[in-house]
């Protein structure tokens, strides 16, 4: 008797210890995620509810730096133990390249997603190399107050939103806040949402990567016809405006309309306190159907030279599960999960957001799943374009006929 | 004990008083060097070059097509860049000096100090603050424009591709005019004053003292500062990157060497981030040659004149 | 001859109005930075001049409470001081030999430093990241100092020799009559003599090693490693639309470093004075 006693203490301790030294591990999450510091901490309190014994420190590197320096960390061994993963090709190429760890057979990819969720981090033969976090839409945010003082509706055809601008321009009110100095949000934002719904959603884009329609048809062509619409309605000087300067315009009431992704919510929540606000879906050309630029922005991936992997993929496992997802939901506004375990979102302008899906096709933006790989990429061929529409250089159809044309230069359907 | 007798001028001894210092800079600076130019003869993946392309890498910077014209373009830039930085901050910077080195000007100190200080904002501090005076909504410049009944002038200054790289050299000389002033002060208070008391007491005039006196004797000085301002601006790359970003944007006409080579080698294109490393090397190799036969043309024509004085 | 107070002439005027007019362009930033971190987060854009009608301290408030600022600034402090202090003595010990040491193979290796001023050091970056791994110095603070000295090296060796080559050589062979070796020499006759163009060093090196990011960037992920520009860019991106807290972030990053120079300016300008063109 004493000596089970005795044994099963020692056990105890023994087993005690290994969970200590199993769990007590520290994780960094590498994240081009600069603005969501205070957030990610809040869920990675929720995950300490349950793992109290699994460190996690998120490191956010600004935008233009991360691809430099993940890079550049992974390849020296330095990389942290998780981190966000971009979807589709670019994503893939860390994969290849073997930075990424093989997902495929993690339980929880399998339990908490459907397979078009894992979609675009999947590589093409079928391994997964990252979980989805979110997916994240884009609208056009808009002033209640000048919309209600000019008598204006929301909307629902382009043709009425170009008549909306017209009527507050004529009233000297800037109706867009938009500017090109950055030059990947008037892409991003305003030319990748108008195109899902000008080129018939993801069977139309599909057409085009298969090769059964040109990069410069009428459907593309009207795409940037519609760019050419917005110019005359832009601010004073949009060719020097950065997107931090069109989000002040808007949120100081300045501007009446503003197209931007769902991530910028908790912002204007904090900072458009003088103003009433919502948004809606950007509006489809008469005739067109609508469909939403909803786009899979960011996974986690798994640093295969991690010396913790297990915890990782603990933490990974709990993201996903119902706290996971609860927690993405209530702290990353704006960001919607891409589990099966998502929750009802409380939030109002998140939850406008996702109404736009009702009743509307959805797709990914348009150059992310194939056009970026060569060069010169789909993604410049499709901002420089856009951009010299804006400023008048060139007509929307030498703006199609040069995003064709540049493609053809290495992208073989 | 080690007589001291031996340690003649052409003693090998004097050899260990630089060996510390050439081996960290061998070690940390010239093979490092070295080894990245010799991989502008290799392609591959991110950074793992393994395969011997010879000369392609540069076939791509000059034989036509994308690649090629973005280089050509990247480097007309950087060329235009570093005439600006030569007629504004330099001419400034010895303008500058003159005034400086005048006997009758008050508040010397003060002006030196004034024109040092925005050589040592770091290039975040720079970037930022100027984007926010050239800003075309609520920038303090065209607010001044349009009070002073200029308001046609009020750009978007950083927008227009025939501005944009003139006003960030603006602001880059303004940032670092500093430098050459005091390396221009420095060499004319290093002149003898008598040149210039003789010659007022001949009566020469203040234009004439400094064309034919001053401008001729500062020139060795003039070289240096030139060559140094070569070598800088054919490196630059911070300045458009805080104020244009890595695109060189607006269409590439802030694009300037150090930016193409950030984001072929280093980044890779955005948002893909491939770095073409091999490339990117090829571009550095590149920039290394054109500076060392600036730096040896240079050296040539500021030293020409007077003969090797050494 | 020389006048001892400068009275104002009219033939000044001109110089005394560029003075004023780069003046003018030199503050204006500086006290748009300054006063407008000072004001409530999107009041920049109401009046981007005038004095702030309350002052907030917001800005300052979360950078001390809400991040590391002072462990960054020590960081920084440190790094730079060990680094300019490591390439002082590096650049001055080979300096001194390098003019002592009259032969072709000197003037060689002289050239072979110059040659590091042309080097875009940017590209070796991968292989000095290797190198920074196999010295186990990754993600350290000290992984910076290597390169960093290797990298003051090539101005600190021109600067130097120019000024020890000026050293007048009846000084030195005084001092070796009276029996002092190399190394008295170095400590008691060169470097004093020299101090000048040490600041000058100095100051450069200070300016180029306070600013740099690339190096920390690639190099050091953990945060109690950071040095001041590379937590300043992070903090800068956290707070990309908090503008009163990114300008609090940027005076906190500038006053000290403008603070140190105006302290060592003198010094600095001395430096300069003292050698330059002392051919």
């Amino acid at each position: 008797m004493k000596i089970t006693r005795m044994v099963s203490r020692i056990a105890a301790v023994a087993l005690f210890l290994a969970a200590g030294s199993l769990f007590g591990q520290n994780l960094t999450l590498g994240s081009w995620r600069t603005d969501d510091v205070a957030k990610i901490s809040n869920i990675i309190a929720a995950f300490n509810k349950t793992y109290p014994n699994i460190k996690v420190k998120f490191d956010p590197t600004n935008p233009p730096d991360y691809n430099a320096t993940l890079r550049l960390q992974l390849e020296s061994g330095n990389g942290p133990d998780l981190f966000y993963a971009r979807s589709y090709a670019t994503g893939a190429e860390l994969f290849k390249a073997g930075f990424e760890l093989d997902l495929t057979s993690l339980p929880a990819i399998k339990s908490n997603f459907t397979p078009s969720a894992v979609s675009a981090w999947t590589t093409p033969d079928g391994k997964v190399f990252a979980m989805p976090l979110g997916a994240v839409s884009h609208g056009i945010y808009y002033n209640k107050d000048i919309f209600a003082k000019y008598g204006i509706a929301v909307p629902k055809t382009w043709e009425a939103l170009i008549a909306a601008a017209d009527k507050l321009k004529k009233a000297g009110v800037t109706p867009f806040a938009n500017g090109v100095a950055d030059q990947w949000d008037i892409n991003e934002v305003v030319m990748m949402s108008i195109l899902p719904s000008a080129v018939g959603g993801s069977e139309g884009r599909l057409a085009y990567e298969s090769g059964k329609r040109p990069f410069n048809d009428a459907a593309i062509v009207g795409a940037f016809q519609q760019i050419k619409d917005l110019a005359p309605y832009l601010p004073k000087g949009f060719e020097a405006l950065t997107y931090n300067d069109s989000a002040a315009l808007f949120a100081l009431g300045k501007a009446a309309m503003y197209f931007d992704g769902s991530w910028t919510v908790p912002q204007f929540i904090d900072q458009a306190k003088g103003i009433q606000w919502s948004v809606f879906s950007t509006p489809p050309a008469k005739g067109k159907k609508p469909v939403v630029e909803f786009h899979p922005d960011s996974a986690i991936a798994i640093n295969p030279a991690s010396k913790n992997i297990e915890a990782a993929k603990t933490f990974l496992t709990w993201l996903s599960g119902p706290q996971g997802a609860k927690a993405i939901g209530d702290n990353l506004i704006g960001v919607f999960p891409m589990s099966k375990n998502a929750v009802k979102l409380d939030n109002e302008y998140a939850n406008t957001f996702l109404s736009f899906n009702t009743g509307a096709g959805q797709d990914a933006r348009f150059v992310w799943p194939k056009l970026m790989v060569g060069k010169p990429s789909g993604y410049d061929l499709l901002q420089n374009n856009t951009i010299a529409v804006l400023k008048g250089e060139i007509t929307p159809k030498a703006a199609a006929d040069a995003f064709a044309a540049g493609l053809a230069q290495w992208y073989k359907p | 004990m080690k007589g001291k007798s031996l340690e003649t001028e052409r003693n090998l001894v004097w050899l260990w008083w630089i060996v510390p210092a050439l081996a960290v800079y061998l070690v940390f600076m010239a093979w490092p060097l070295f080894n990245s130019l010799r991989l502008s003869f290799y392609t591959g993946t991110g950074f793992k070059l393994d395969n011997f392309i010879g000369f392609d890498n540069y076939v791509r910077l000059f034989a036509g097509g994308e690649e090629s014209t973005r280089f050509l373009g990247a480097f007309k830039n950087t060329l235009f860049f570093f005439c600006v930085h030569m007629l504004v901050q330099n001419v400034l910077g010895l303008a500058f000096a003159l005034l400086l080195a005048r006997k009758t000007i008050r508040g010397k100190p003060f002006f030196r100090t004034v024109i040092f200080i925005p050589a040592t904002l770091a290039i975040v501090v720079t970037g930022f603050l100027w984007k926010l005076i050239l800003n075309p909504q609520w920038g303090p410049l065209n607010i001044i424009l349009g009070e002073v009944g200029l308001g046609d002038w009020a750009l978007p200054w950083l927008g227009e591709s025939h501005l944009a790289l003139f006003v960030i050299s603006l602001v880059s000389s303004w940032q670092w005019v500093g430098i050459p002033t005091m390396i221009f002060l420095a060499a004319i208070q290093g002149i003898n004053d008598d040149y210039f008391e003789a010659a007022e007491i001949d009566g020469a005039r203040p234009s004439q003292v400094l064309w034919r006196i001053k401008l001729p004797l500062l020139r060795p000085i003039i070289g240096v500062v030139a060559i140094l301002t070569f070598t800088g601006n054919f490196n630059a790359f911070d300045v458009v990157f805080a104020m244009a970003g890595p695109n060189g944007p607006p269409a590439y006409s802030t694009d300037i060497l150090g930016t193409y080579f950030y984001r072929t080698g280093i980044a890779g294109q955005h948002p893909v981030g491939i770095p073409d490393m091999g490339l990117g090397a090829a571009v550095s190799t590149i920039t290394f040659l054109v500076l060392l036969a600036g730096v040896v043309i240079m050296q040539a024509l500021s030293r020409e004149p007077r003969g090797d004085r050494r | 001859m020389k006048q001892i107070r400068p009275r104002f002439r009219a033939a000044d005027l001109p110089g005394y109005v560029l003075l004023g007019f780069w003046t003018f362009v030199v503050l204006v930033p500086l006290w748009v930075m300054v006063v407008n971190s000072f004001k409530p987060s999107l009041d920049i854009f109401r009046d981007p001049f005038g004095l702030p009608p309350t002052v907030s301290v917001e800005g300052y408030q979360s950078l001390v409470t809400g991040s590391s600022f002072l462990t960054y600034f020590l960081n920084s402090l440190m790094i730079t001081t060990v680094s300019i202090v490591g390439v002082l003595l590096l650049a001055s010990t080979a300096a001194y030999g390098l003019v002592s040491w009259n032969s072709r193979a000197s003037r060689y290796l002289l050239l072979v430093f110059l040659a590091g001023m042309m080097i875009p050091i940017r590209i070796a970056s991968i292989n000095l990241l290797s190198l920074v791994k196999d010295l186990g110095l990754m993600d350290s603070l000290w992984g910076l100092f290597p390169i960093y000295a290797a990298m003051g090296l090539p101005m600190g060796v021109f600067v130097l020799t120019e000024f020890i080559r000026s050293v007048p050589k009846e000084i030195l062979n005084a001092a070796r009559i009276d029996g002092a070796g190399s190394v008295r020499i170095y400590i008691q006759v060169i470097v004093p003599l020299i101090r000048p163009a040490l600041a000058t060093v100095a100051i450069f090196n200070l300016v180029n090693l306070w600013n740099d990011l690339w190096f920390p960037l690639i190099l050091i992920r953990s945060d109690d490693q950071r040095t001041l520009m590379l937590g300043v860019t992070r903090l800068f991106g956290q707070y990309q639309t908090d503008w009163n807290k990114v300008l609090a972030v940027l005076t906190s990053a500038s006053v000290p470093i403008i603070l140190l120079y105006l302290f060592l300016s003198k010094q600095f300008i001395k430096g300069l004075t003292a050698g330059a063109v002392k051919e």
